[in-house]
């Protein structure tokens, strides 16, 4: 059987290839911007690449996960010894703030599918001995390159398992590698970033590497606040920012907070603020007493 | 029961605590908030996010931690000291506070220590001239922002008061927090003309400096109402978190000397005098005209044990960093004192007191091939320690000190309280109240509502409930180890100058 072709079985699949490279090359890998969502897995050999700026030191069961707009390559451009295998993926949406829709292919949920984009926006993940994400890269081609009965459900289903296995690796490092005050730390840095984001606890958890229910007490001992009140706190607080400090109307402000009406907000807002958001726009400012 | 409300607004949380009229805790909430870094050496607070952890905790603690019975008399406020926030006309931020641990203005410290004008803005102000200090961070705005801005800005005030301006619409500053801006004139306790000078600031671009007993706030009637308080509750503006630590530690009088270790920290004395060190190595901060706090502060306190527990202990999400420190001490407690001759230099985060260097970094010296993981956890307490000692030691210049207090997260530990015990040869004593700073707020509260006659009184009710005596020939022993440890501090700082430029 002739491999199928895939740009028509599999339009997503946007490369699928294996390098081998047996002699050092001066000029062939240069750092570039990935374009695409991308996996790199490692399979021979050792790789010394930039990865958005960061040197890391690559071998074999290591594996790169890129978005569109990370920059990958060597420093100096030279190609090393070794091998690695590379695919690229078409998605509906993936953008800088993370939301991603990977496209009628996928059968992950759509939270799933939030959570992934989440993570994988918020830098490029560098995994080290991942061996089953190899495993699973290879399989990809050899059912492209086979193209036997199934073929494409077979490389669908494969890509769908990529993801899954790259959220619950991440999970499991972050539950072993850091502590609770670094993984909160990092998880707030993504709050922020998106504060519009309709947040949900099952969501921070999976993020953090936690169940929802040693997540929620954690976050309690830790910060004070329910994750969700501590949520709340994060977007008054840019709210109150805002009101004061630009001229943008409270229904934007209400909806960029993720608030879904500016009633919800407006109670929200007096019951943290003891202020309404008009009455904080207005607020007298009275001067220094002398 | 009357109560006194005391809210102590930390670098990573806010305390609110309810004390009864005998300075006893009643109960008490929190709210944590985060410290950014948009830089790897600057380090800002948002402070709506602090105003907004502020309301949450005072209110959930007056409205559901405090029954009926409980009637608050005054509220009390304390908090970190050196934050630089600057606001508009309206009392609108113009950017997020920028807070102690900050490093930015070290070039502008650096060349004002070497200036003669430095020494004396140092002994009238009594701030060491470090990147700490706000004077040295306007210093910092003024060579880094255009002139338009830095005139444009209404005040430049800490995150205590901007809190207190949003609840009570009034800027003003007292006389402790004051005195740790490196702007205040600690002898007259008004605003230093040559350091304004100097900073490039107008006078009017200050608070009004009050005493810490000032009571003439009032707090808007939104606030009283969302706190449910009776409207004769008194608003006391309070101190420094620094200055009431060690008046709650009981240590208002000469002879006394409180050590505290939380992620920083710190060896304090209080006297009627300043000290007044040629070297610049001691801060002198104003409690009241007649009792100053002075001592030297390190960076590297329990962030050090922090950092071992995350890098080299058990570490993981389950795992609370004190659950994991916890264990480590227990692992430390296996060796003798002395960690098998493994001498470990604590300054990760280089040091303020004594050394005041940027550039002095860790380093364990002495490693031999039968030094297991449980020295290095041990070698690492042990230098902490040292260090702590070594202000101490220099702080004996100046001050008698018979008896050491402990407070502070980590100097409480028993291990960590008999190893301190040992390295100074002197007995410790802990506290039964384990939140200094809280308890020094209700202590001084009570004072100015009459209840206690004076400060130094309010102070003698603290009690310590234990001590920790210690042992002549384990002092001996560390003696000599606190005598490398200083030699090796000097000695290095060049070597770790040369590093420090390839860690760049």
């Amino acid at each position: 059987m002739n491999p199928p072709n895939l740009s028509e079985s599999i339009p997503h699949l946007l490369e699928l290839h294996r390098l081998k490279n047996q002699t050092v090359q001066l000029g062939a890998w240069p750092v570039r911007v990935s374009e695409h969502l991308r996996f790199v897995g490692i399979l021979e050999g050792k790789f010394n690449w930039q990865i958005e700026g960061v040197p890391y030191i690559l071998y074999p069961n290591d594996v790169v996960v890129l978005c569109p707009w990370h920059r990958i390559g060597n420093e100096t451009a030279t190609l090393e010894i070794g091998s690695f295998i590379e695919i690229a993926l078409q998605t509906n949406k993936l953008e800088f703030e993370g939301s991603l829709q990977l496209g009628a292919w996928s059968a992950l949920a759509e939270i799933d599918q939030r959570i992934i984009g989440k993570l994988l926006s918020n830098g490029p993940l560098v995994i080290s001995h991942f061996k089953t994400l190899n495993e699973l890269l290879q399989t990809i081609e050899s059912e492209a390159k086979n193209g036997a009965f199934g073929h494409q459900t077979r490389i669908n289903q494969v890509i769908d398992q990529l993801f899954i296995e790259t959220v619950r690796q991440l999970s499991q490092q972050q539950s072993q590698r850091r502590d609770f005050s670094q993984a909160f730390g990092e998880l707030e840095k993504m709050l922020r970033d998106s504060l519009d984001h309709p947040w949900t606890v099952e969501e921070m958890a999976t993020i953090v590497g936690m169940s929802t229910t040693a997540f929620t007490e954690k976050v309690k001992s830790y910060s004070g606040f329910s994750p969700i009140n501590y949520l709340i706190n994060i977007r008054i607080a840019e709210a109150m920012r805002q009101i004061r400090q630009t001229d943008k109307s409270l229904t934007d402000i209400a909806l960029d907070m993720g608030f879904y009406s500016s009633q919800h907000f407006s109670t929200t807002f007096k019951k943290l603020t003891g202020y309404t958001p008009g009455q904080y726009r207005k607020a007298p400012r009275p001067p220094e007493r002398e | 029961m009357d109560c006194i409300i005391t809210i102590d607004i930390g670098t990573a949380q806010v305390k609110v605590s309810a004390f009864d009229t005998s300075a006893r805790l009643v109960a008490a909430r929190r709210g944590a908030y985060p410290t950014f870094h948009p830089q790897p050496d600057q380090s800002e607070q948002d402070p709506e996010q602090i105003f907004l952890t502020v309301l949450y905790a005072l209110k959930s603690l007056l409205n559901e931690g405090l029954d009926r019975k409980h009637r608050p008399i005054a509220l009390i406020f304390g908090a970190s000291m050196h934050s630089l926030l600057p606001i508009d006309k309206h009392g609108v931020p113009l950017r997020n506070a920028v807070i102690w641990a900050d490093n930015r203005g070290h070039n502008e410290a650096d060349a004002l220590r070497q200036h003669l004008l430095g020494q004396e803005i140092y002994e009238a102000t009594g701030t060491p001239l470090h990147p700490m200090s706000p004077l040295v961070k306007l210093c910092w705005f003024k060579n880094h922002t255009p002139a338009s801005w830095f005139e444009r800005v209404y005040k430049f005030i800490s995150i205590k008061e901007y809190i207190l301006f949003q609840l009570t619409g009034q800027l003003v500053i007292d006389h402790s927090m004051a005195s740790a801006t490196g702007l205040l004139n600690i002898h007259q306790f008004g605003w230093e003309q040559k350091a304004l000078h100097h900073a490039g600031v107008r006078m009017s671009q200050l608070s009004e400096v009050v005493p810490i007993h000032f009571d003439e706030l009032k707090l808007k009637k939104e606030y009283v109402r969302l706190f449910r308080l009776p409207s004769s509750t008194k608003i006391i503006i309070g101190a420094s978190d620094g200055c009431l630590a060690t008046l709650g530690a009981g240590v208002v009088k000469e002879g006394d000397a409180t050590i505290t270790i939380g992620s920083s920290g710190a060896v304090r004395v209080a006297g009627s005098e300043v000290i007044k060190d040629p070297h610049q190595r001691f801060f002198n901060y104003v409690l009241t005209p007649d009792i100053y706090i002075s001592g030297g502060p390190t960076n590297n306190g329990g962030v050090v044990f922090e950092w071992f527990a995350q890098q080299l202990g058990a570490s993981g999400l389950f795992l609370d960093l004190e659950q994991s420190v916890e264990q480590l001490l227990r692992e430390a407690e296996r060796v003798p004192a002395g960690a098998g001759g493994l001498l470990f230099l604590p300054y990760l985060l280089g040091e303020r007191a004594p050394l005041w260097n940027a550039n002095v970094r860790g380093a364990y010296i002495g490693t031999n091939i039968t030094h297991e993981r449980k020295h290095f956890v041990r070698a690492t307490i042990e230098g902490v320690v040292y260090e702590i000692h070594s202000i101490g030691k220099l702080l004996q210049q100046y001050r008698n000190i018979e008896n050491l207090y402990l407070n502070g997260n980590y100097a409480t530990r028993p291990l960590v309280a008999q190893i301190i015990a040992d390295v100074f040869g002197k007995a410790v004593h802990i506290n039964d109240q384990h939140d200094s700073a809280s308890t020094g707020a209700a202590l001084l509260a009570l004072t100015h509502l009459g209840i206690y006659p004076t400060l130094p009184e309010a102070a003698q009710t603290v009690r310590s409930v234990e001590t920790y005596q210690p042992d002549a020939v384990t002092h001996e022993r560390y003696a000599r180890f606190t005598q490398i440890f200083e030699r090796l501090s000097q000695k290095l700082q060049e070597d770790f100058d040369a590093l420090v430029a390839l860690q760049a």
